[in-house]
């Protein structure tokens, strides 16, 4: 029986009350009193004449079946006795919070867990701790689903036969008797960054010297991590302090991704970005990079480049930066690496003024190589750091110990073709899937092979996972593994800091977490409690008494008693230089139409694929290309017209390897052997044109395309990990070395993507205001003078008599575009929150989607461009601006309903009453904002309906109601806000300001105020929606806009501010601050930056 | 079957009848070839009484199946969701409000034909009103559907109706969707107490003619006990001039009600105060194609020359002309207003209606049909060539259907935000719902000329010159003078 130590109240699943006549004739003291006061109906009521007593056995029997019956998710023998004592805290559909922090590639994140009945059902991040300061991102927002998701594992198997725990116990218990010193065991893990992880991992290393531990994560950058070795010795992680930065240069670094980077570097940089008035000064940031990213959208200039030439750029800034700075370090890498002759030309004056940019904020300047990029631009950046005297203030080298002995993917495939592993621990990752293929040569048949073939030649492979996918099918056993939220554990974030991990709930499909796997392995005990993370946690010395120390660190989430400490800037020039010099392999020519290169990148929805069966996370629009559902080749609008096609239209890539060639050795490790003629790689892939990319490449978001997915991720997009290698994770070019071609021919054929928004044109509409910081500084009204506006007709005075709005708190929010990146954390949180549904990849295609927060993102191009007729701009602006209902004091929506269903409350919200509504559909045709979703099918209880069920006749499953299964798998049941009604069909829904929120912060005040009644406000800013809440860059501020010292009413009281159509009278609660770009005037780009607005000038002209 | 009753004297043509010598100013007879009471009795009474021709069984068949299909289609959406409709989020409304307002518009000549031609003593009217007003009822029948069955929740629409309940909660009196289910409904409860009305004295024909039991016992229940009676005439004049006069204001506003769903709301193309006369002129226009659409085919069918002559349809033919000019005339209104106003929201979305994704509906549907095609009826020889009259009718019809869906959609698509701008595509479950209110129209009416007189008999008599106690010739000067 596990009892688990500290674990939150256990929800109610027994029936406590009786809610209907039936529900009561079913009690058994209802059947006991019907038999005594009428016997012979109770023998009716059983159909037979049974006895008292085999009569009460029976019921028994059934009502502990009956918890079987509803034992699916939970532990039945926990919950057979009601809550007669309630557990402490907890008060019946009242949320309680928890912290816990949830594991990432780069560091953890810390995390506030809201459960409501011991199910958690909303993260958001740990306001107490600095690593997310409340604020979180679209994974942390998409993990509930991804805990309730049906489609996990939910089984222990043995060769894919179902099995129990116990016979895993007795195999693992022969498995160690054959471990011996374990020479032929080998762990395959992913990053964690758990303390507690590398603790036990020592101790398997003393009982298993010989074991191999390998770290495999296919977006996990061995690059970087191997440069700041070199560079700066072992032991170390380097923290950029952004908001210390005036100038940023990012080569290929798309560091404001959250779900890439950290929340933390997302804020601190919109911490520079935000301005009250023209007095105040922004940073600056450059960006180099192949494909528009969030980064690059937030850009002040932006350099379209093949990645493949971002090494030359890095090359070329570094030679700039070491002439003005003379520094040794740098020089000392320069003077090894080599620039061909007939090498790509860039743009003199761009590269000139921005190093002079850096150059003059010595110190307080910054430059982030992508981490995806090879080692050597790594080196540059690092040396250029070191130049400006960067390091040291706007980077940090943070110490930071852990085991350095690790395997990489290849050389444990190296291992396994030699016959030298016999067990293998896969730990969450997906290797089958997403490892590089050519991983090995196996000399014996001569023959490169892929992880697949390698993983059947180990006899015991034990897989720990948390979907039964690629690996788990070549794998002899299979373990369902546990979510963060339902185990112990313990992690560093990013920036070192110790973070606790603890369960919510227990495990659901009775899974496993990796610590407990691990502890198996070793043959102690098995632990149910937090014993091994709490051993972890008392070895690092916390004050005072352990017993209170753990209850705070629980109870924060984070120990602060750990102190991290930086080392100071020492940069190794020669080491990295003759590194550089043995790793310089310097780009060719740039790519051309007929060999583009091809980039693999992370997929800002699905990461690197393990997230594809999150239904909310494939259907939010990638926040670049507005594409759902799937991924595809995005490719510059010349480069479509050079190929011939448009969005839609299949090609397919054909990756040729050069023969004979001898790789590049793989990050300081010995070169293999000359790999015999491969066969070419290929990929059909559709294209997607996404103006803002660079000619002649090719962009490929990796993790889609899987075949053995049902359901959710079935059918979605395209391979992009059949094209990559070890040695070219990143891009692929025809480099006359590795590569020997690559070919792009169109296939004649479509695809259907789903794409939210089609139309990218601002039509010239003064929708999204922006300008420079000069202009602002000259004209610090210009959000309110847009071209166009003039000529709409001025306010008039109403003739209708609006009833006051009488509470005593109004409800407001402002959008700063000058901080919101487009991230789409708001989208995720408001769909968490707000129990939003997920529509299909097919009902997205017919505009169906229902998020009641979108993004709308534009490009804005110096000369206009109209896209109806096929004109794409080449090189835009990019702008988002976050939409959702806009709460109109003067709502158009309200007095179209014929039957009041919408009306507006007293405290100024634009309310639906979903009972009320009949569907008509009026307020949204009538809503200008186009914010209001309507639930065309049942989307809460239909599947999501990508399947052809009819084959030919292209009928999909939800078309087929009436006969269609309905209902919801009852784990997504448990996910859902039981503060907000699940809609039905039929019924017209959107954004409500979360009034749930609203209301349960007045009830609170209420209950403050008891009977004397004297104020009941809400204390000040004491809550906020769940967008702003999520927003890791504090662009979304929510508030009482009639008290004049809340924030918000001090933004709207920003010259920036602006209401959107106001000539339309609507009077919108929202208002949106117009956004500030900071170019460099002496950049050659400077003209057509903060442009997005319509201009005067140019209307003048015209 | 003797359609052509008893008469077997040579028949005149209109223009033969009027070109007499003696009387160049005398108005065209309405009834050709001095047809008498009996005649008429006979040939529209037969209509009802003789045995179906095979024509009408296989033309009920067919429309009855498309009928059929039609409401398989409704109670597949209705158990589905609206969501089988191509309707999206920028597209609230498409086919199905398209739908409402083109029966709703056709459901408009009938009660114009039998009020406002009626108080205007316009007699020519006669011919044709019985069947223009059943005509209005199954247009309005169909109409009714979409309103219906396009909510989200249907067996919530009653939510709409103002009835008093234990929360509080009334309709939205503000909402001009709400005005529509009341002029609507009125219409429709006017129109059938009109049409009945003026039914009676025929259903008493029938009734006194019929054969068997069970027909003189139905027609005899409908027939109100009517005997002919001068008290009866006298209540029963009586009470159509005041149904006229109340359905007179009623063709007026219920299109002008249905404006509004546009007309108040803030959408560019929507939100104009030319709608309302504008639709009802749009509601004339098309409602006399679909008269003519259908009585065209029906005067052949029953060889109905000399009823129906081409002396009404040449007036008809007038009235579409007036109209579909009133309808040009607004457009390019709309069109002058939208620069003039420089709202490039406005400016954009009539921009966007001649070149935009839908530019073919705007060139073929409105301009084509609507404003040119009616232009043909300047010239006399169009307006009496059946053929020429029954292709622009034709034109009308989808003229008039384009219009309206290039308001609603037109408007709907790309308005504000250019993010939100979207396309509607139509299911088959769109095209069939519309296709199958055809055949609902068709099949009732089918139904109506089967079982009903399908021409008012008392009221024609009334115009015939035999009717008229004071008829004498004209007095010829020469004749005065010998006398």
């Amino acid at each position: 029986m596990k009892r688990v130590f500290q674990h939150p109240s256990a929800p109610t699943s027994g029936r406590r009350y009786w809610r209907s006549a039936d529900e009561l004739a079913d009690t058994p003291e209802f059947r006991e009193w019907l038999e005594r006061e009428f016997p012979s109906s109770a023998a009716q009521l059983n159909g037979d004449e049974w006895s008292r007593r085999s009569f009460l056995k029976l019921m028994g029997a059934s009502v502990a079946l009956a918890g079987f019956g509803v034992s699916s998710c939970r532990r039945p023998e926990l919950h057979l006795v009601p809550f007669t004592k309630t557990v402490e805290w907890t008060i019946p559909g009242k949320f309680l919070y928890y912290s816990t922090a949830m594991p990432r590639r780069n560091g953890a994140i810390p995390l506030l867990v809201t459960t409501v009945d011991g199910r958690p059902i909303k993260l958001d991040g740990n306001p107490l701790h600095p690593a997310s300061n409340g604020a979180s991102d679209v994974f942390v927002q998409a993990a509930i689903n991804e805990l309730y998701n049906p489609l996990r594992a939910k089984r222990i198997a043995e060769n894919g036969k179902t099995t129990t725990p116990a016979a895993f116990e007795k195999y693992l218990g022969d498995l160690r008797t054959k471990i011996g010193d374990g020479a032929g065991l080998a762990f395959l893990v992913e990053e964690t960054h758990s303390p507690t992880r590398e603790r036990i991992r020592g101790e398997l290393e003393k009982m298993f010297p010989r074991m191999r531990w390998c770290v495999y994560d296919p977006l996990r950058s061995e690059a970087q991590n191997f440069a700041t070795q070199i560079s700066f010795g072992d032991n170390l992680r380097l923290v950029p302090r952004i908001e210390r930065a005036d100038v940023i240069l990012a080569l290929d670094s798309d560091f404001l991704d959250c779900g890439e980077g950290d929340i933390a570097s997302s804020r601190a940089f919109s911490f520079r970005r935000r301005v009250s008035s023209g007095k105040d000064s922004m940073n600056r940031l450059y960006v180099v990079e192949n494909r528009y990213t969030l980064t690059g959208a937030m850009a002040d200039h932006r350099l379209r480049l093949p990645a493949s030439q971002i090494p030359l750029v890095a090359h070329a800034i570094a030679t700039r930066v070491a002439t003005a700075t003379k520094d040794s370090g740098l020089g000392s890498i320069l003077a090894t690496l080599q620039v061909p002759a007939g090498a790509a030309q860039f743009d003199e004056q761009w590269l000139n003024e921005a190093v002079n940019d850096l150059v003059s904020k010595s110190g307080a300047g910054l430059v982030l190589a992508g981490p995806q990029q090879p080692v050597v631009v790594q080196l540059l950046a690092y040396g250029i750091n070191s130049a400006l005297k960067n390091v040291g203030s706007t980077v940090l080298l943070r110490e930071r110990h852990r085991n350095q002995r690790d395997n990489s993917i290849l050389q444990l495939a190296g291992d396994i073709v030699g016959g030298r592993i016999k067990q293998l621990f896969i730990l969450g990752a997906n290797p089958v899937f997403n490892a590089p293929r050519s991983l090995a040569y196996d000399s014996t048949s001569k023959t490169w092979v892929d992880w697949p073939e390698l993983q059947k030649k180990v006899p015991d492979v034990i897989r720990l996972g948390y979907y039964e996918d690629e690996t788990s099918a070549l794998s002899r056993w299979n373990l369902p593994a546990s979510h963060f939220l339902e185990s112990w554990g313990d992690a560093l974030s990013s920036e070192g800091h110790y973070l606790a991990i603890q369960p919510m709930i227990l495990p659901l499909f009775g899974g496993f977490s990796e610590l407990d796997l691990l502890n198996a392995v070793m043959g102690k005990p098995k632990v149910d409690g937090p014993e091994l993370v709490q051993e972890t946690f008392q070895a690092s010395k916390p004050n005072g008494d352990p017993a209170t120390a753990w209850s705070k660190f629980l109870h924060d989430g984070f120990a602060s008693h750990i102190l991290l400490r930086d080392q100071p800037p020492a940069f190794n020039g020669n080491t990295a230089g003759g590194i550089a010099h043995n790793l310089w392999s310097p780009p060719g020519p740039a790519p051309t139409p007929e060999s583009p290169e091809i980039v693999l990148v992370r997929d800002y929805s699905i990461d690197d694929g393990r997230y594809i069966n999150n239904a909310w996370l494939q259907e939010m629009p990638d926040p670049i290309t507005k594409l759902t559902w799937d991924n595809a080749a995005l490719i510059s609008p010349h480069y479509a017209k050079t190929l011939g096609v448009e969005t839609g239209d299949l090609v397919k890539l054909t990756v040729k390897d050069f023969v004979p060639v001898t790789p590049p050795p793989a990050e300081g490790k010995p070169a293999p052997p000359a790999p015999p003629p491969s066969t070419p790689r290929e990929l059909e892939i559709a294209v997607l044109v996404s103006p803002g990319h660079a000619d002649n490449s090719i962009t490929i978001p990796l993790g889609y395309g899987r075949a053995s997915l049902t359901s959710v991720g079935e059918s979605s997009g395209f391979n992009g990990y059949l094209l990559r290698t070890a040695s070219n994770p990143h891009y692929i070019v025809a480099d006359g070395k590795a590569i020997e071609s690559i070919a792009v021919k169109k296939v004649g054929r479509k695809y259907p993507l789903s794409i939210t928004q089609d139309h990218f044109s601002i039509e010239g509409r003064g929708l999204v205001r922006e300008a420079t910081l000069e202009h602002y500084r000259e004209d610090n009204e210009f959000a309110k003078k847009i071209a166009g506006d003039d000529e709409l007709p001025p306010q008039l005075p109403s003739i209708y008599r609006h009833p006051p709005l009488q509470s005593a708190q109004q409800w407001g929010m402002t959008i700063d575009l000058n901080t919101c990146t487009g991230c789409s954390a708001c989208v995720i949180a408001c769909q968490a929150e707000n129990n939003v549904p997920v529509v299909g990849k097919l009902e997205v295609a017919h505009g169906r989607a229902m998020h009641w927060l979108r993004i709308d993102r534009y490009f804005a191009s110096e000369h206009g461009y109209d896209q109806d007729k096929g004109e794409l701009p080449e090189d835009p602006e990019m702008v988002h601006e976050p939409m959702m209902c806009q709460h109109c004091e003067n709502a158009p929506c309200e007095t179209v309903c014929p039957v009041n269903a919408t009306i507006h409350s007293e405290d100024g919200l634009n309310v639906m009453a979903y009972n009320r509504c009949v569907g008509t559909r009026y307020c949204a045709n009538n809503c200008p904002f186009k914010v209001r979703r309507f639930n065309f099918f049942d989307y809460n209880q239909r599947p999501v309906g990508k399947k052809k069920i009819a084959g030919a006749l292209n009928v999909y499953k939800e078309y087929f109601a009436p006969f269609t299964e309905k209902g919801a798998p009852d784990t997504i049941k448990l996910s859902k806000n039981p503060n907000v009604t699940v809609r039905m069909r039929g019924v017209m829904e959107k954004c409500t300001f979360c009034v749930q929120r609203i209301e349960e912060a007045k009830i609170a005040a209420h209950v403050r105020a008891g009977a004397s009644a004297d104020d009941l406000r809400i204390p000040r800013d004491s809550f906020t929606t769940a967008c702003a809440q999520a927003c890791p860059n504090e662009a979304i501020v929510f508030g009482d806009i009639r008290d004049p010292e809340s924030k918000v009413s001090k933004m709207k009281l920003q010259d920036r501010n602006y209401r959107l159509l106001q000539y339309l009278n609507v009077n919108t609660r929202v208002s949106y601050l117009a956004r500030i770009r900071n170019p460099n005037p002496k950049m050659p780009d400077a003209r057509k930056i903060g442009i997005a607005s319509p201009n005067e000038k140019e209307e003048a002209k015209e | 079957m003797n359609m052509d009753g008893a008469t077997t004297a040579p028949e005149l043509t209109e223009s033969e009848e009027i070109a007499s010598p003696e009387q160049p100013l005398a108005r065209p007879p309405l009834v050709l070839n001095r047809r008498s009471y009996g005649w008429i009795t006979e040939r529209i009474s037969g209509a009802v009484e003789n045995r179906a021709p095979r024509w009408w069984w296989v033309a009920f068949a067919f429309t009855s199946g498309i009928a059929g299909f039609g409401l398989f289609c409704l109670g597949y959406q209705i158990s589905t969701g609206v969501g089988t409709w191509g309707l999206n989020h920028p597209v609230g409304w498409a086919w199905d409000i398209t739908n409402f307002v083109f029966w709703i518009g056709i459901g408009h000549a009938g009660t114009l034909i039998s009020a406002i031609l009626y108080l205007l003593r316009q007699k020519w009217r006669t011919s044709i009103n019985r069947s223009a007003e059943a005509m209005t009822l199954f247009a309005v029948i169909c109409a009714a559907i979409f309103p219906g069955v396009h909510v989200g929740r249907v067996w919530m629409a009653w939510y709409l109706a103002p009835l008093p309940n234990n929360y509080g909660i009334w309709p939205n009196f503000r909402s001009p969707l709400l005005w529509d289910v009341f002029a609507v409904s009125t219409y429709f409860t006017v129109s059938v107490l009109f049409w009945y009305t003026g039914l009676i004295p025929d259903l008493a024909t029938l009734r006194d003619r019929a054969t068997s039991k069970i027909k003189r016992f139905l027609y005899g229940i409908f027939a109100v006990g009517w005997r002919g009676s001068n008290r009866n005439w006298r209540h029963y004049e009586m009470a159509y001039l005041l149904l006229a006069g109340l359905s007179t204001p009623l063709v007026l506003s219920v299109h002008s009600v249905v404006s509004f769903d546009f007309a108040t709301s803030i959408l560019p193309t929507w939100h104009t105060t030319i709608f309302p006369p504008y639709f009802v002129a749009g509601a004339i226009f098309g409602g006399f194609a679909m008269v003519l659409t259908l009585m065209l085919p029906a005067r052949a069918l029953f060889k109905l020359h000399d009823i129906i002559t081409l002396q009404h349809i040449d007036k008809m033919a007038k009235i579409i002309l007036l109209t579909g000019s009133i309808v040009s005339y607004a457009y390019a209104m709309e069109f002058f207003l939208a620069w003039y106003s420089g709202n490039q929201y406005e400016r954009f979305a009539f921009w966007n209606r001649v070149l935009g994704p839908y530019w073919w509906y705007w060139w073929v549907g409105m301009l084509f049909c609507n404003c040119l095609s009616p232009q043909l009826f300047w010239v006399r020889w169009c307006r009496r060539n059946v053929l020429v009259v029954y292709f622009v009718c034709m034109c009308v019809n989808a003229g008039m259907w384009f219009e309206r869906f290039i308001i609603i959609v037109g408007g709907l698509h790309r308005d504000f935000l250019p993010s939100s701008w979207g396309l509607f595509i139509p299911t088959w479950v769109d095209i069939w719902t519309f296709i199958g209110t055809h055949g609902i129209f068709l099949s009732l009416f089918l139904l109506f000329i089967r079982f009903l007189p399908m021409i008012a008999m008392s009221e024609v008599k009334i115009v015939l010159p035999e009717s008229d106690v004071h008829r004498h010739d004209p007095v010829v000067p020469a004749e005065k003078e010998r006398a």
